[in-house]
């Protein structure tokens, strides 16, 4: 009896996970340009979020005056804030020419963006933090905690990908 | 004999000797205390969801496990050693039930397996995602350095002292939603993508009703190349995650019942640790991570149904540089062992 349960849960486990486990054998393959997600080379969509002071900033705006902007997706967990950390010590002190964005997604409301922004020890930071109210730019750039965004004056997308490294971030950097 | 009495014989006097299954059951308790590894990397943000390796009492043949994880979030360390919050108004949980099965393949040799399912549920202000989904996989083999059971009621000689060990390997598989998969958003990861080989140390010793565990780890993550992010594909690179190690003490205390069921209370320390990982052969410095944690785990068992319960709480110690780059989270367990 118990042997028929045994493999009874086993199955339902397989069955459970079937169709939404892993790739078990990873592949290396080049698969850019295959898929809808924005990439490399594609137009940056526009957008306006208010900071975490209620001012509003847009793509354009910001790159009328700056040579690129940066947006990394946080949601104020110990890997956003390792990322941060590491693009405040390099990228964002070797390029003042260019904005660091940081969307906040989670927060919800420009108070609550504040709120963890001041806990975090972020809101007096270099980063301008944008409040993603209905989190319509992070499902527009199909991003998620980590992304990282390079965008020229020419509103071209230069990097989109899981932040790496500043050295990563900095060669798109100087690409601009 | 009365087990409850406090007349505890020697071994070989009628009290052990007897009741092997009562001692292989304990031993096997705090085994799986102290062979469970920590948390893969959980939460919404890192995925995690790998099950824990079983341990099979010395006379038994097959088992079957089930537990249930609840884990709460409650702020993180960051590389720096500092707590910070998470984001205000977010409720961040993982549940993961964990079915488990282990065999006697031989008089010292064991194989385990375990699949967790898992259910990422995240709560942020402006958003509520869940996610259902299997966790990593876990399959080990494992070594017993002894034939009969080491429990002792009171030391008579050196022989007494002799603990029992364990030697084990442990093969995670990625069987888990991971960024470098289908997930599109990091709350959808339940597991971490890479192949992960531990090999493990394990030391205890009872004199009843008092054991005394040790548990040592060594992981190495297996390199994989990466071509997909969170649903984007991206220039191809390798990448690596780093070496992984951990440590336990465990100290555990046994009621016996009059009816010779038996309560096991066992409270145990951990440290875990993950070096910095590395992509396209260059380190990550925004990677590694540490945690120290508590646990206590109270189990019953019933000798005659070789059946066994337990409840357990572990929470990460909540006190600065006692953990980097990682979530603090509390987990409540509950599970039942069936030995045949």
């Amino acid at each position: 009896m118990f042997s028929k349960i045994a493999a009874a849960m086993m199955a339902l486990t397989l069955l459970a996970g079937c169709g939404m486990t892993d790739d078990l054998a990873p592949s290396g393959a080049d698969n850019r340009g295959s898929s809808a997600a924005l990439a490399v080379g594609d137009m940056a969509p526009e957008f306006t979020m208010p900071d975490i002071w209620g001012q509003p900033h847009s793509l354009t705006g910001q790159l009328a005056a700056r040579r690129g902007v940066v947006l990394y997706f946080a949601m104020w967990c110990p890997i956003c804030d390792s990322h941060m950390q590491s693009i405040l010590r390099g990228p964002l002190k070797n390029y003042p020419d260019v904005d660091f964005l940081i969307v906040d997604y989670v927060s919800g409301t420009v108070e609550g963006g504040k709120r963890a922004a001041m806990s975090g020890g972020y809101a007096q930071s270099p980063f301008i933090i944008l409040v993603d109210e209905r989190q319509k730019v992070l499902n527009t750039y199909g991003a998620t905690m980590g992304t990282t965004v390079v965008i020229g004056k020419d509103l071209v997308i230069r990097m989109i990908e899981d932040y790496k490294s500043p050295a990563r971030l900095e060669e798109a950097l100087a690409g601009l | 004999m009365n087990l409850a009495s406090g007349k505890f014989s020697s071994r070989g006097e009628g009290g052990l000797s007897v009741r092997p299954a009562l001692a292989g059951f304990v031993m096997a308790a705090l085994a799986l205390i102290i062979s469970a590894p920590a948390p893969a990397l959980a939460g919404s943000c890192c995925g995690g969801g790998g099950g824990a390796a079983l341990v099979l009492p010395k006379s038994g043949e097959w088992m079957l496990d089930v537990s249930f994880d609840m884990e709460v979030y409650d702020g993180y360390w960051n590389r720096e050693g500092k707590i910070l919050p998470d984001a205000p108004g977010s409720d961040l949980k993982q549940f993961r039930l964990n079915p488990g099965y282990a065999k006697r393949i031989a008089d010292r040799w064991q194989v385990s397996a375990v699949i967790p399912m898992v259910r990422n549920e995240n709560f942020y202000e402006n958003s509520r995602t869940t996610t259902f989904a299997a966790g990593d996989t876990t399959i080990s083999l494992l070594y017993e350095t002894f034939d009969v059971v080491t429990c002792v009621w009171s030391v008579e000689s050196l022989e007494d002292l002799v603990p029992a060990a364990y030697l084990g390997l442990a093969l995670t598989i990625p069987t888990g939603v991971s960024p470098f998969d289908g997930a599109e958003r990091s709350f959808d990861v339940t597991g971490r993508g890479f192949y992960r080989l531990d090999a493990s140390a394990s030391v205890e010793k009872t004199i009843w009703p008092w054991t005394l565990a040790l548990s040592y780890s060594y992981g190495i993550h297996i390199e994989r190349p990466v071509n997909r992010e969170y649903g984007h594909w991206v220039e191809p690179y390798n990448k690596r995650l780093g070496d992984r190690r951990s440590f336990t003490l465990a100290g555990g205390y046994t009621y016996f019942m009059e009816t010779d069921d038996n309560i096991t209370l066992t409270i145990s320390y951990s440290d875990l640790w993950e070096g910095t990982a590395t992509t396209g052969g260059e380190a990550d410095p925004a990677t590694g991570l540490r945690r120290r944690s508590v646990s206590g785990v109270l189990a019953f068992s019933n000798m005659d149904k070789s059946f066994m319960t337990k409840l357990g709480y572990s929470q990460a110690v909540k006190q600065e540089d006692w953990g980097e780059n990682f979530p603090l989270t509390d987990i409540v367990t509950a599970g039942v062992t069936y030995v045949f």
